[in-house]
């Protein structure tokens, strides 16, 4: 193709693919809502877990695709990050690379600018926060800048949009650029001669070429880069004896000048980075101490980080899940109102059983509504991450608490996952597993998704509450503590078992200590990421909520109750109706009786209940009242009977009638359950479980509260039925019934040690599912708890038996065998470590 | 550096279980005067769990508890309507509860 031809086509293209690259926190964000204002949405690179952010700008007939690649310190091939944008570049091959620098820290920028320009892409700068860079009393000369990188630099202060204009215009002229002159190129001095051999070498395939840039290639080979190996292996037809020879020449090079290639490559990088800066950059107080070092001479100050770090999880938690769910006051009325409006499409309830399809549909609607009630938790949760993440704090939360999470094979940023979790209690693992997305490590971020399930989330409370009261009542606030702080310990312990065994080949990106400077974030970047990360949650949820619930659903009502049994509920019902019919024929109501409108007038005072339930205050109720007092005066009057003394009768005998549909409603649902498949599971393992002290009925509990339905103390409360009557609480009838069967201290100890590990509830599972994009990390995240929570209480319940210790001794006795554990695995990693930095220290 | 991590612990701990607690789901409760001289109220939960065995309070204007008890197999409870202003409670744990006012409780 001709020069004149190429000419041709760029004049007629009037698509261009932008490409916006550059180091974390160089305002990449900022200068991208700058250049495509509210045109942008968020999708996903195939197969990762990565976003890729896609906007557009028009301009006349032209318009820019502006693609927000992630931010990345070089473009190697460690981190997922960086092959993402690395492999976005070369295959999708943009018009032009915006690469965005942060004025700040020019010589680091630099590092990555000569990583682009090697890649042989048209490059702009976007010189970011040079207001940051003006307080900070440094001023670079942009034309001296240009001239040496040899490419357009534009000022840009990305937070308050300036310089918007000059970009578009400088990205205008690199698309409309004719030929690309020839910018700056790193000079690898000694290593020159073999980077032109392997350069001749790869250009003997003349295919490889137009894929790639060679020069890149031959230096990314010398750097032994796995992804650089890879492509001249499939590429080019002498691949493997190319790679051999660059293998050999690395060698060579390494016996020579007696110094690693990687490092040396880097040094000559970091050269000329310095000479650019000598001759841009003037600094006009030397000793003047930047801001954001006055700021962490503070915030990571040794004594006070702690605090600082506290502080802000307290806001967070405060302020998300507290204050969250005080807004679900008012957001819930919205889904329950959606629930009525599938309800009222459904066919009408029946007496004593409703239709498969309005169960199977009120069972979806509620399964979704469930984790929708999460919404404004995490719109407040995302925003305020946002704000984190903007203001530079985050990279120094991960900066403070990475050492000993380290050890256990976690990230810095699992801290945040983990409070949210409910590190000691008052968490949810929702939110929590959701806020592992910033996690740039992809072993650790499994870990932590895996792991945080194990924190106290608050559902479990009220049964660890139960068994204490009743088995370790003497011993309650250790109890407690027990409890509180054994689930942090496991879910260490069971990070590192994880991440150096299934885990094990998972990405890990090697942890760069770089502290960004600190920003003001903004309302709009904030207020965006929230809202496009919040619905992306409710998008995901849609998608997969469907199939889960289907599941668990099908589970729980089949096969369902024989005929004799529904038999006997009919007959039980009957007689509830007669005395009904009895009491309500001699009034002039007495059409009621009909078992039709009889059923009707029954679902009425249940929608009516339900409608009052979702009101608010005095005025909700009476909207409520006139609307029910509409559609059906007859209705209204009997359930509202004010002076009427005939409609006060049949009131009375409707509101037996409809407490005696309910208790029976319930229990077919108690039966039912135990009698699915998940009741047989649950009684079929009673052998297997025995090894764990658990009979049937802690067995159907454990797995009904796996639902979420039902909380598991609402299903204890069911199964241990005998004494309702006489009034006793469920402590005390629980006590009473396991005197006669035996079930002591140690019982309660593997039930709760048990109930700790196993997965909370169907709503984590799903968010397992959203994060990890895998239904097989799903299914894990099921099964492989389950596993650990069952071995754990066999191991306790059984040790303790042949011990004949009792359940306080053998609770102690766990605690302080698991926190050794954890305290060898963190003294174990401390010395490994120290060995590697010693190791370093010593080389020349 | 063990030591901070316990420290930060046993710190984050207290924070947190000072903070009110949360539930997965919201708490739901309504009541209605029966226009017999009692009140009815029902509860629940926003994920569908049942309110059976949460405990209830009626208080008089003075704040003392007049009527007590806890919801029922159905997630009922029934008080009888005390003279002069009151207000029932949900409680259904901290943070979890309800306090509503004698004078929302309509027909």
């Amino acid at each position: 193709m001709g020069a004149e031809a190429k000419r041709d086509d760029k004049l007629m293209k009037d698509n261009f693919l932008i490409a916006l690259a550059g180091q974390q926190n160089a305002g990449k964000s900022t200068t991208y809502n700058m250049l495509t204002g509210a045109s942008q949405h968020v999708a996903n690179y195939p197969g990762v877990t990565v976003d890729k952010k896609v906007g557009s700008y028009r301009e006349g007939k032209t318009r820019y695709e502006v693609v927000d690649l992630p931010g990345t310190y070089s473009l190697t091939s460690f981190s997922l990050e960086e092959r993402v944008s690395r492999e976005f570049l070369l295959e999708e091959k943009p018009d032009v690379v915006v690469n965005v620098m942060d004025a700040t820290c020019l010589r680091r920028s630099l590092y990555f600018t000569f990583q682009v320009l090697e890649m042989n892409f048209p490059v702009t700068v976007a010189l970011n926060m040079m207001d940051v860079a003006h307080n900070q009393g440094i001023s670079i000369n942009l034309q001296e800048l240009s001239s040496r990188l040899g490419i357009d630099v534009v000022a840009t202060v990305g937070r308050k949009g300036k310089g918007k204009q000059a970009l578009k215009a400088a990205i205008r002229k690199s698309v409309n650029q004719e030929s690309y002159s020839s910018p700056v190129a790193v000079d690898y001095s000694d290593l020159e001669k073999h980077i032109q051999a392997l350069e001749i070498l790869l250009a003997e395939d003349t295919s490889l070429g137009v894929l790639y840039p060679l020069r890149w290639l031959a230096v990314k080979l010398l750097e032994n880069d796995s992804e650089a190996r890879r492509i001249v292996e499939v590429h080019h037809s002498k691949g493997e004896s190319v790679v051999e020879e660059a293998l050999t020449r690395r060698v060579l090079f390494e016996d020579e000048a007696d110094v690693d290639t990687g490092d040396f490559i880097v040094a000559c990088r970091d050269r000329l980075a310095g000479e650019i800066v000598e001759a841009c950059v003037t600094k006009e107080d030397e000793t003047k101490q930047p801001v954001s070092e006055r700021i962490d001479s503070w915030v990571l100050n040794r004594a006070l980080a702690p605090f600082f770090l506290l502080a802000t999880v307290y806001i967070i938690y405060e302020l998300s899940i507290v204050q969250g769910y005080k807004l679900t006051t008012y957001t819930w009325p919205i889904l329950a109102k959606f629930r009525d409006i599938v309800a009222n499409l459904l066919p009408a309830a029946g007496l004593v059983e409703d239709t498969l399809l309005r169960s199977m549909g009120l069972w979806m609607v509620d399964s979704a509504n469930t984790l929708l009630n999460y919404v404004p938790i995490f719109f407040i949760l995302f925003a305020l991450i946002a704000i984190l993440e903007d203001s530079g704090y985050m990279a120094r939360i991960a900066f403070i608490l990475d050492r000993v999470f380290h050890s256990f094979g976690l990230h810095g940023q699992s801290t945040l996952p983990f409070i949210l979790g409910g590190v000691f209690a008052g968490g949810c693992a929702v939110p929590g597993i959701m806020s592992t997305k910033g996690i740039p490590d992809e072993r650790s971020r499994l870990a932590t998704i895996l792991t945080v399930p194990f924190m106290n989330c608050l559902a479990k409370i009220p049964l660890y509450t139960l068994l204490v009261n009743i088995y370790f009542a003497e011993h309650k606030s250790w109890a407690m503590f027990f409890i509180s702080t054994i689930t942090i310990i496991m879910a260490m312990i069971i990070a590192k078992i994880l991440t150096t065994t299934v885990l094990k080949g998972r990405e890990t990106a090697p942890f760069i200590m770089e502290m960004p400077n600190y920003h003001a974030p903004t309302v709009f970047g904030v207020a965006q990421r929230s809202v496009e990360r919040t619905w992306e949650y409710i998008k995901k949820v849609g998608s997969i909520v469907v199939a889960v619930s289907l599941c668990v659903f099908s589970l729980l009502q089949f096969p369902g109750l024989g005929e004799e049994r529904m038999d006997y509920y009919e007959a039980e019902m009957n007689k509830a109706t007669a005395v009904f019919d009895d009491k309500a024929s001699g009034t002039s109501y007495g059409s009621v009786t009909d078992p039709v409108k009889m059923l009707s007038l029954l679902n009425f005072y249940d929608d009516y209940k339900r409608a009052r339930m979702s009101s608010s205050g005095k005025e909700g109720a009476a909207r409520v009242d006139t609307k029910f007092k509409e559609s059906n005066p007859e209705f209204f009057t009997i359930l509202k009977p004010r002076g009427d003394k005939q409609a006060k009768i049949v009131n009375r005998a409707l509101r037996k009638l409809s407490s005696k549909r309910k208790a029976l409603r319930r229990k077919i649902k108690e039966e039912k359950i135990k009698t699915s498949f998940f009741g047989m599971i649950g009684r079929s393992l009673e052998p297997v479980t025995q090894l764990a002290g658990f009979d049937w009925k802690v067995n159907i509990a454990l797995i009904s509260s796996f639902a979420a339905r039902e909380s598991s103390v609402a299903t204890m409360g069911v199964l241990y039925q005998q004494g309702a009557d006489d009034n006793k609480t469920l402590e005390q009838r629980m006590d009473s019934e396991t005197q006669s069967t035996g079930m002591t201290p140690l019982h309660a100890l593997a039930v709760i040690l048990f109930f700790a590990l196993y997965p909370p509830c169907l709503a984590a599972t799903i968010m397992v599912k959203v994060q990890t994009g895998s239904w097989k990390w799903m299914v894990f995240a099921i099964v492989f708890p389950t596993a650990v929570g069952f071995g754990v209480a066999s191991a306790v319940f059984t040790l303790g038996n042949a011990l004949g210790a009792s359940g306080i001794a053998m609770m102690k006795g766990f605690y302080f065998v698991t926190l050794g554990v954890a305290l060898l695995i963190a003294l174990g990693h401390k010395i490994a470590s120290d060995k590697v930095a010693s190791a370093r220290a010593f080389q020349p | 550096m063990k030591k901070m991590l316990t420290k930060t612990i046993v710190a984050a701990g207290l924070v947190v279980l000072s903070a009110s607690a949360a539930f997965a789901h919201s708490p739901l409760c309504s009541c209605f005067d029966n226009g017999d001289g009692t009140v009815l109220c029902e509860g629940g939960f926003s994920d569908g769990s049942s309110a059976s065995g949460v405990r209830m309070f009626v208080r008089d204007s003075s704040g003392s508890v007049v009527a007590k008890g806890t919801m029922n197999d159905s997630s009922e409870f029934e008080f009888k309507k005390p003279e002069g202003a009151y207000t029932v409670t949900f409680d259904a744990g901290e943070g979890h509860s309800i306090e509503i006012d004698g004078s929302d409780i309509v027909e």
